[in-house]
């Protein structure tokens, strides 16, 4: 699960920084949080699942912080309707 | 001097949308504090991550998935897989209720799957959601979405060309009216926390929440609002969470009366 956690990790925060549709790169980037935290729980010394933690936070507010907007979405509104 | 929203801030060479940077400023120090909790009364701090990442995923689901129910008229639902219409879809607004029953319903499916004492950290932790709603509404505020009705008294704004708002029609700051009341409940909530009186923070939040809303909707001239009937979508939910508080309520005053007569 830690090198799980580190994988997602690394996509999620590739995913915030190079590809569109981030809140999959932010779900992604969930997934990893909630793995890398449970390893940790059980094993706090666990180096890889803190890196896979702290990427995938990373990741995830790359990911929400350009996508998640609710003004930014108005432009958006505009073009869909 | 050149009026001008601040829908973006630009950094690094980037322009990142203003909403988000309060949304994150919000959280950051909404989790500072729920650290504080969480070394006083000795909780688990991945527990507290892990329930988090849980209601973060549920609240952007759910907020993403009541707009897009909202505005399902409107969407081109044969164009929904295009990878480009899929983008502004995602990006094309959220629902704040849909976000808080997306959130709640988390809470409860990471209870099951984890076995985390969740009702601990949600009553302690309470305050962290109004909190951060206050921020996001002066993040409104800045870039000019869910804006006020047209009005002319004391403190009225005026937006510019560049923002959501009707630009050059005086409106009332709903948004700065409703970040001051979320901000005033989040600091009352954090003072029950910080007394040890949390054993109804949620229910207080969710009645006192769902009736600001209901009143508060009544100020509010975007577009978009979802009407059923005489009251908006978020009028409706604002009544069914009032039931559901009173439900709460109830069943949260059994457990204590349970509690002390063992």
């Amino acid at each position: 699960m830690a090198v799980a956690s580190l994988v997602l990790g690394i996509i999620s925060t590739i995913w915030g920084v190079i590809l569109p549709s981030k809140i999959i790169g932010a779900i992604i980037g969930i997934v990893g949080i909630v793995l890398g935290a449970v390893v940790k729980k059980n094993d706090p010394s666990n180096g890889m699942a803190t890196a896979g933690l702290v990427l995938s936070v990373i990741g995830t507010v790359l990911c929400l912080i350009i996508s998640v907007a609710c003004a930014a979405a108005c432009g958006a509104c505009g073009a869909l309707f | 001097m050149e009026e001008r929203m601040h829908l973006y801030i630009e950094f690094l060479g980037r322009e990142i949308p203003t909403y988000s940077v309060m949304i994150l400023l919000g959280g950051i120090t909404a989790n500072l504090l729920a650290l504080y909790f969480v070394k006083r009364d000795h909780l688990n701090l991945y527990d507290m991550i892990i329930l988090e990442a849980y209601i973060v995923l549920g609240g952007a689901l759910g907020a993403k998935g009541l707009f897009l129910w909202v505005n399902r008229d409107r969407i081109d639902w044969s164009r929904f897989f295009e990878p480009e219409y899929f983008d502004l879809l995602m990006k094309a607004g959220l629902v704040f209720y849909g976000g808080l029953l997306g959130g709640l319903f988390m809470v409860f499916l990471c209870k099951i799957i984890h076995h985390i004492e969740v009702e601990r950290y949600v009553r302690t932790l309470c305050f962290s959601i109004p909190w951060v709603h206050a921020f996001g509404r002066v993040g409104c505020f800045m870039a000019g979405c869910c804006y006020g009705i047209p009005y002319s008294g004391p403190g009225a704004v005026v937006f510019p060309e560049d923002c959501y708002a009707p630009a050059g029609i005086s409106l009332f700051p709903i948004q700065l009216l409703e970040a001051g009341c979320l901000m005033l409940l989040a600091l009352f909530l954090l003072y029950l926390s910080i007394r040890g009186k949390y054993t109804y923070t949620l229910e207080v939040y969710l009645v006192l929440y769902a009736v600001l809303r209901f009143f508060l909707e009544e100020l509010r001239y975007d577009s978009d609002r979802g009407y059923m009937g005489p009251f908006s979508t978020s009028q409706w939910i604002s009544i069914i969470l009032l039931i559901l508080s009173a439900y709460l309520f109830w069943k949260q005053k059994r457990v204590q009366i349970e509690t002390k007569n063992i």
